[in-house]
């Protein structure tokens, strides 16, 4: 199992290391540099050239490439991203509070739609051919054909402009604290977000437990005279939600994807939203840096993934 | 030695029962057909789900091209005289705010956001399937290569890399398709791949290496339409997914430049609350319009899986 796990270890290794490279990359080719972040561009047109050069100088920016790319790897290992092009605010910053609210709405997203999902998936192959199993089937359709956004206008028009249940968007308003007085702000953006993944957990559920079902564990259980809901319940809707679990992993991507479209909806002042306002305002550092984070965040989370399902299934581990 | 006679055999006729002696009697009519027409093109249109969507893609797809005999509109012709109609006679979909005529903009943005959804599914398989099906046969360290490529594609969540090309590219309907070209091919390769890795070891594939066929000829020419099925569905599958994310890019306004009408752009306005609240007819139809879209496209696609890939049935 150890060795199992240094050697997924060491695939990803280099594979960040790559996506980092890359990644530094394309922050050296986009326009401006750190002098440009830290003196405006009116002031810079008065400054002495040899000034700014020797600004650039002090800062290390004259090196060559492979050294600065060095330097701001090492950086990066020590949790220093950078400074954002406009305000000069540290990126580390900005993460550090723009990442809470990003991390309440997943969680929440992530939990309803693996609960809701996959039971709904089960219900839909125990009453596989029935009227029950085809209206989920196009429910669950219409879940990945609706753009999300479209969704999140149609539930602030409704629950929010006509019948004002919630608020119409944002986290929290002044001077409201626990979660318990943010509760409200939360309910549409999380479920909204929940739309999509539940309609991806639910087919994949179904699939699972049909899978489940043609086996011949299921055959024995019920010719030992099991009832059939023991025979569904602790024979097949076990063995069929386990990949279902294991699968949240892979859902993150959509998660990340579909947070960025859904805080702006819902002014939701998250990673996603300050995403969006980055590559608005071009400002490349925060874009970069947020990337590969979200890139990092789905590395670690296969990762884990790839561990769980050894630990479940031991021909994953063994076969390779 | 004949069976029992069926007839004297006393037990409860099923339904199954039933169906036999209608096959049976049109087969002794002579009417039965066998082997005419595709099977798979049968399996697909028995699909109610799929023929409807069929249907509807047809329908959104006409009308967008037949825009001109449709709508007397210029999409882009601005009128302020007739800002912010609700719909009416004259105007179908009511007039945005500047006076210009949604029903016109709803058909000519299809026009683009197709293009967009289909022209980059199309490239994005292009490129995936030929550098899966050559790799996928070849072996070695080519495909290694390929693999470790597509795997950095892979592990960007995808909406974060298009919008970090965006910003590094700039905003233009050609780029928008590149990137999502760039961004799409991979899940395209992997199948393509692993569907060749399933297939390079059968009999007629070694026959054909030991008449001593280049490689090239046996993967692409001898191979791939074995793959065929999954391409296909991948494709339908990865159109309604670029016209998604048109769509939420655009409303961002992040896609396509704002001059030209996208289905996204037509949405783009909806993110001001008045609108959102007071001129439904802005953002509600075209809204439905994508959503219908995108449905009929993956009832396609489901479709084509149950028709083509026999082990995906249920």
């Amino acid at each position: 199992m150890l060795t199992y796990i240094i050697r997924r270890v060491l695939i990803l290794i280099p594979m960040a290391f790559v996506i980092c490279f890359l990644v530094y990359l394309g922050l050296e080719l986009t326009p401006g540099d750190a002098v440009s972040h830290m003196v405006n561009p009116d002031a810079a047109g008065s400054m002495d050239p040899a000034q700014l050069e020797a600004l650039r100088q002090s800062l290390g920016l004259g090196q060559p490439f492979y050294v600065r790319f060095w330097a701001w790897f090492t950086n990066l290992l020590q949790g220093n991203f950078g400074y954002s092009m406009s305000g000069g605010v540290p990126i580390s910053n900005i993460i550090a509070t723009r990442l809470p609210a990003t991390l309440e709405l997943a969680a929440v997203a992530l939990v309803f739609s693996t609960v809701v999902g996959s039971l709904l998936g089960v219900v839909s192959a125990l009453k596989r051919g029935s009227k029950t199993d085809s209206v989920l089937t196009v429910i669950g359709m219409l879940g990945v054909s609706i753009p999300e956004f479209f969704f999140g206008l149609v539930a602030i028009l409704v629950f929010a402009l006509n019948l004002g249940w919630f608020p119409v968007g944002g986290r929290s308003m002044p001077g409201y604290v626990t979660l318990w007085d943010r509760l409200p702000h939360l309910v549409m953006p999380a479920m909204v977000l929940s739309i999509m993944l539940t309609a991806g957990v639910m087919r994949y559920a179904r699939s699972s437990m049909l899978d489940a079902l043609s086996r011949d564990f299921i055959k024995t259980a019920r010719s030992k005279g099991l009832p059939e809901w023991r025979v569904y319940l602790l024979h097949g809707f076990r063995v069929a939600l386990t990949p279902v679990v294991v699968l949240i992993g892979f859902r993150l991507p959509v998660l990340i994807g579909g947070s960025v479209i859904i805080e702006q909806v819902f002014q939701w002042p998250g990673i996603g939203n300050e995403f969006i306002s980055a590559v608005r305002s071009q400002d490349y550092p925060v874009v970069m840096t947020i990337a590969l984070l979200s890139v990092m965040a789905v590395l670690v989370a296969s990762l884990i993934v790839d561990i769980l399902t050894a630990v479940i299934d031991p021909r994953v581990r063994l076969g390779e | 030695m004949p069976g029992p006679n069926p007839s004297t055999i006393t037990r409860r006729r099923t339904r199954l029962d039933a169906q036999f002696d209608r096959i049976r009697a049109r087969e002794e009519a002579g009417l039965a057909k066998s082997g005419g027409g595709s099977r798979t093109l049968k399996k697909f249109l028995n699909n109610r789900l799929a023929v409807i969507g069929l249907t509807i893609f047809a329908v959104i797809i006409l009308a967008s091209v037949f825009a001109p005999l449709l709508t007397p509109y210029d999409p882009n012709k601005i009128n302020l005289r007739d800002m912010l109609q609700a719909p009416s006679w004259e105007h179908w979909f009511g007039t945005d705010r500047t006076g210009r005529d949604l029903f016109a903009r709803v058909l000519y943005g299809g026009r683009i956001s197709i293009l967009v959804g289909l022209g980059s599914a199309i490239l994005a398989a292009i490129i995936g399937v030929l550098i899966g099906v050559y790799t996928g046969y070849v072996g070695g360290w080519l495909d290694a290569l390929a693999m470790r490529v597509s795997e950095i594609f892979m592990s960007f969540p995808q909406i974060i890399l298009v919008l970090l090309l965006v910003s590094i590219l700039g905003q233009s309907l050609l780029n928008l398709i590149l990137i999502f070209t760039l961004t799409g091919w991979g899940g395209i390769y992997r199948m393509a791949r692993a569907r060749m890795l399933s297939i390079r070891e059968e009999e007629y594939v070694l026959a054909l290496r030991s008449f001593g066929l280049g490689r090239p000829l046996i993967a692409y020419k001898h191979m791939l339409p074995n793959a065929l099925g999954p391409i296909m569905v991948n494709i339908t599958l990865s159109t309604a997914a670029f016209i998604l994310q048109e769509a939420g890019l655009s409303f961002l306004g992040l896609g396509v430049p704002l001059s030209i009408p996208t289905w996204g752009n037509i949405l783009n306005v909806a993110q001001d609350i008045r609108v959102l609240q007071s001129n439904w007819w802005i953002w509600l139809p075209v809204g439905t319009v994508i959503s219908l879209f995108v449905l009929s496209v993956n009832f396609i696609g489901d479709g084509l899986r149950d028709a083509t890939d026999p082990s995906q049935q249920g």
